[in-house]
């Protein structure tokens, strides 16, 4: 740290990261445009981006905990930036979700000649909402539960009680998974089964995703927990997180009442 | 001199009031053979939906759309 520094700002080391994480996408845009197009050596160059991408993120994030935690570059007025710019993260990801609820009500909500102008499209056997659906919204309900309690565990200093909290979090994260991927497994219709299919698994599959990524991101905040990373004034990773899995939550909500409930009708 | 050839298309239709009339032909395509399936095709009584959806829909379509009666693909709710 520069000893004449009179400010509270971070000023970042010079980092070899943007650039390997650029080539990495661009590797993995041209492997998966060649793979798709059956090129030789297509899927080789999809997965050495995807393998970049993925060492990118390890090491990145890496020299951020260590700017963080262990060096103490996250003033104040840092964690402010670090809030502002992942709200701004989540709105965008509103927006990606917005356009998949578009593309479905357009769908829906005047359905074509085509598919003989009825919603759900004949032959389309849909599924009952208030079976895996349904348990899979109290699931999801109970994780956004248990992450609050786990925020107000770490505000109260109570770390182990923290861990317990998280861990319930994750656990809960893991069952809506595994209910979704059964009910995937087992649906009556695929991705290629009318515009039904599409606007189905184009939705609910992203959401999948999404959940995929916030119970990473919970599991890596549950292990800053044990490792005592998270202090009661000192704990944007958290937060960031909570937001990010009630952000997929409420998506959810949507998706149970437009595409699965609404839709099945 | 015959007598004059009466020119007519469907009556206008409150329920397709848009320029596309898509959907107002597939509707009286329906209505048509909801119609003979309830009345049978022995009285007079379909014919004016027959007319409606012939001079409101393509041919190319009506074929079709025949065609997958035939099959049992018809998608519309006959």
């Amino acid at each position: 740290m520069i000893e004449s520094q009179r400010h509270s700002y971070h000023l970042v080391d010079p980092s070899p990261w943007p650039i390997s994480g650029s080539l990495g996408a661009l590797a993995t845009t041209v492997g998966g445009v060649m793979y798709m197009h059956s090129f030789q050596g297509g899927a080789t160059l999809l997965s050495l981006g995807l393998l970049f991408i993925l060492y990118t993120m390890f090491v990145w994030w890496r020299d951020v905990l260590r700017e963080s935690t262990l060096e103490g570059h996250h003033t104040k007025v840092v964690q402010l930036g670090l809030r502002y710019g992942f709200i701004l993260f989540i709105v965008s990801e509103v927006m990606f979700f917005f356009a998949f609820f578009w593309a479905f009500f357009h769908s829906s909500l005047a359905p074509t000649v085509e598919i003989g102008g009825i919603w759900p499209p004949k032959g389309i056997g849909v599924l009952d909402p208030w079976e895996i659906p349904f348990l899979n919204t109290l699931i999801l309900l109970s994780s956004g539960a248990a992450v609050t309690w786990a925020h107000h565990a770490i505000l109260a200093g109570k770390e182990k009680r923290a861990v317990y909290a998280l861990a319930a979090t994750v656990l809960l994260a893991l069952v809506f998974t595994g209910f979704q991927g059964m009910e995937y497994y087992q649906a009556p219709f695929t991705i290629s089964d009318s515009i039904y299919g599409s606007t189905f698994f184009l939705a609910t599959g992203f959401h999948g995703f999404h959940v995929i990524i916030g119970t990473l991101f919970l599991i890596i905040c549950g292990i800053r927990q044990y490792l005592g990373h998270l202090t009661k004034e000192h704990h944007v990773g958290f937060e960031a997180a909570a937001w990010y899995w009630h952000f997929v939550d409420v998506v959810w909500l949507f998706l149970f009442v437009s595409i699965y409930w609404w839709g099945g009708i | 001199m015959g007598k004059e050839i009466e020119l007519k298309t469907a009556p206008a239709d409150y329920r397709f009031p848009t320029t596309n009339q898509t959907r107002h032909c597939f509707t009286r395509y329906i209505e048509f053979h909801r119609c003979v399936a309830a009345k049978g095709d022995e009285g007079n009584d379909c014919e004016r939906f027959a007319k409606y959806y012939r001079s409101l829909c393509p041919s190319e379509w009506v074929e079709r759309w025949n065609e997958q009666r035939e099959n049992g693909t018809f998608p519309g709710p006959l």
